[in-house]
């Protein structure tokens, strides 16, 4: 029987697209995947003040494929991922979280949880991270949501860990200068929502491990 | 080189540039009539494949739910009536209702869905699992984000549930073909849950459907595959 402890103490950021791919472009050439790369760079610091280390997915504009973006989180023992999205749409100014839809439980006796489902044994744990994420959101970005949403999110399903996606509205501000500022806000709700989480994830001995 | 032969060289190219003269607006005329063709059955097909789904008069009109984009809560669905004449067809059916969901409501703003995007096909499996094909601008002309692409589906699933109580899970493709997310964010991969409510049968022509109001549905629901695990 695996030893338990509470014992978060990584958080893995993950910078949506890179590379060839662009992600969202707002009409004055803001490209999200360049604005997440610079959240990621203010998230790091919070995280770093809150007592976390923090991993990347990826440091410059390379573009891993969503299983290799899951595979750092997975590698890891005692950590959350996070990946930052700019919509295209939406109320500026506002930021949602979103957590990983109902996916079919694992139920295998050997103790494996298939890749293409790592999340479904995490769902509730990344449920109680996001709304504590999305709550601090609410508090300094009015007009976002109170609690986290639920989607289908390609880089959730295969993140075997407390896992969010947090999206900020969005590409068509008119100044790019506009979502740089918000970054600090949603860098440190972020770090207080995982502080706030911290309690609440008993580690398991094994990377990768059901909760 | 001899003048006989200076003679009988310039009298070729002469030969040479008045069969050019001639032929060549022929041949520029054939290319472009040949071109046109192309078009026209290059326009022909996408007219056979995007026909509008007959609308038989005698199908009773039904008051129909679309969902597109609310107009006062920023990111959500909102149930619009329609009266449509459906048909008793499951299949027909939803072509109906997605065909009427993809031409959008009557505020442009409010659409779920790209302008530019068709339904190519629409298939449903004895067991309830529909699978519906569209062409490749609702994955390349969709706004990218999370927000956006799930709005996208949802808006589909929440209308077949409203109007087609048969389709219990739904399967989407674009151009025929499985892909990985709609444009970077949302998972196509997997099936959507749609209906979990036994079917009753046949389908009752009764204005549609019930519970539509509840919030957001489109589930994902993967079915156990083959895949390497993690140890525990």
């Amino acid at each position: 029987m695996p030893v338990q402890h509470a014992g978060l103490s990584v958080v893995v950021i993950d910078p949506s697209h890179g590379g060839t791919d662009p992600g969202a472009r707002g009409t004055g050439g803001i490209r999200e995947s360049e604005i997440v790369l610079s959240f990621a760079m203010e998230l790091r610091r919070a995280l770093e003040q809150q007592g976390f280390q923090a991993v990347q997915t990826r440091q410059g504009n390379e573009d891993p494929s969503f299983d290799d973006r899951s595979a750092t989180a997975n590698a890891q023992r005692g950590a959350v991922f996070v990946t930052l999205h700019i919509s295209s749409t939406g109320l500026p100014g506002t930021v949602r979280v979103y957590v990983n839809s109902d996916l079919a439980p694992v139920a295998d006796s050997h103790g494996f949880i298939p890749w293409d489902r790592a999340q479904a044994p995490f769902l509730g744990l990344s449920r109680t991270f996001g709304d504590f994420v999305q709550g601090f959101l609410a508090q300094r970005f009015k007009g976002s949501p109170e609690t986290a949403q639920t989607a289908s999110v390609r880089q959730l399903r295969t993140t075997a860990a407390p896992a969010i996606a947090v999206e900020i509205s969005s590409v068509t501000v008119e100044d790019r200068a506009d979502l740089d500022r918000m970054a600090p806000g949603v860098a440190d709700a972020i770090a207080r929502g995982a502080a706030a989480f911290r309690p609440s994830y008993v580690v398991p001995s094994a990377a990768g491990a059901q909760p | 080189m001899t003048p006989r032969w200076k003679f009988l060289f310039a009298g070729g190219l002469v030969f040479i540039l008045l069969v050019a003269l001639i032929f060549v607006p022929v041949l520029r005329r054939r290319m472009k009539r040949a071109a046109k063709l192309q078009e026209q059955s290059a326009e022909q097909a996408r007219r056979e494949l995007t026909q509008p789904i007959a609308i038989n008069p005698g199908d009773p009109r039904i008051k129909s739910k679309l969902f597109w984009a609310s107009d006062t809560i920023d990111s959500t669905l909102a149930p619009v009536t329609v009266d449509l004449p459906l048909s008793n067809d499951p299949v027909l059916r939803s072509k109906q209702v997605l065909n009427t969901l993809l031409a959008g409501p009557v505020d442009a703003e409010l659409r779920t869905l790209p302008p530019d995007a068709l339904l190519l096909a629409f298939y449903l499996l004895p067991d309830g699992t529909a699978i519906a094909d569209f062409s490749e601008a609702l994955a390349n002309s969709i706004p990218s984000g999370i927000a956006s692409e799930q709005m996208a589906v949802n808006s589909i699933a929440r209308t077949l549930e409203a109007n087609v109580p048969q389709v219990q899970r739904l399967k989407i493709l674009i151009h025929g073909q499985e892909v990985e997310t709609l444009a970077g964010h949302l998972d196509l991969t997997g099936t959507f849950v749609v209906n979990t409510k036994p079917v009753q049968a046949p389908v009752q022509l009764a204005p549609a459907a019930s519970g539509a109001d509840k919030p957001s549905v489109a589930v994902q629901d993967k079915t156990a595959a083959p895949a390497p695990g993690l140890r525990r």
